[in-house]
């Protein structure tokens, strides 16, 4: 069981900048070879005003504004007792290289299963760009409790 | 507008290499040892090091990309059921459950690595394809 006094925990608005290097790297890593993220000329062949940015990169750019470990530090959780549980993203409008976004993270909910062996915590992202909701997310974590 | 869509679409990733984990790492933002550092993760009781859910996640958002485009993607989400590790294949597919008559295609998502352990189950919406304007 977390403190109850963390739910609704929000983090102050930051604005991180999608940087190009950044989703290079990023598809690198991931395997993504497709042009429209790095070749602006092949952005804009496909349609777009420049160049797009993979389904779940957002969450470099969250880890940038306050990672998971950051808020599980302030909970007073250890990193290495937690597992990601589940991941959701609800896509409003394509972000693209070069953007500004403006992050807040919320802890929206935290509750046990297993009779308290389990705590899950709930943080919901929002991703803005010029006042205007691009993306929301929510990460479900689940802590493993020490046994009383 | 009723485009096509295909009932079943596949995306096979990997195997996953220290490299990969390493680039996910300084891509993300997740530094979490477990991901990188052999003996942390045999000390956590795996046999290699964990792949990032996240990256498996990354996977997933290929699996439907590279069918539909990034811009048609509405919602994407998974649970993470277990963990690949180092050296894994993993593999992926979608299938086809509904599309409503605005043409939003639902797919269930699945993932296991080549052993057959379960990694993520999920779910994704694609928009209708938007007609590409004439240049």
């Amino acid at each position: 069981m977390i403190d109850f006094r963390h739910i609704g925990f929000a983090t102050q608005p930051s604005t991180v900048a999608v940087d190009p290097w950044r989703v290079q790297l990023f598809c690198q890593a991931i395997g993504e070879a497709d042009p429209i993220y790095r070749d602006e000329s092949a952005a804009r062949d496909a349609g777009h005003p420049a160049c797009l940015v993979p389904p779940t990169f957002l969450r470099a750019i969250e880890a940038d504004h306050c990672s998971a470990a950051e808020i599980l530090e302030i909970l007073g959780i250890p990193v290495a007792s937690v597992m990601h549980a589940e991941q959701s993203f609800e896509y409003h409008a394509p972000v693209h290289v070069g953007d500004r976004i403006e992050v807040t993270r919320t802890l929206t909910d935290s509750y046990d299963k297993r009779d308290g062996a389990l705590t899950f915590i709930v943080l919901d992202s929002h991703f803005r760009r010029e006042g205007e909701t691009v993306c929301d997310s929510r990460q479900i974590i689940v802590v493993r409790n020490p046994k009383e | 507008m009723n485009a096509p869509r295909p009932p079943r679409i596949e995306l096979e990733c990997g195997p996953v290499s220290a490299l990969d984990l390493a680039l996910y790492a300084a891509a993300s933002g997740d530094h979490n040892p477990l991901h990188l550092d052999a003996d942390v993760a045999k000390a956590a009781g795996f046999e290699r090091p964990v792949v990032h859910g996240m990256l498996t996640m990354a996977f997933c958002g290929r699996l439907l990309t590279s069918h539909f485009g990034v811009a048609a993607l509405r919602s994407l989400s998974v649970r993470f059921l277990g963990a690949a590790v180092r050296g894994d294949r993993i593999v992926l597919s979608g299938t086809l459950t509904s599309v409503d008559k605005e043409g939003m295609a639902t797919y269930e998502l699945a993932g296991h690595n080549d052993a057959g352990k379960e990694l993520v189950a999920g779910t994704a919406r694609v928009s209708a394809p938007a007609h590409k304007a004439a240049p």
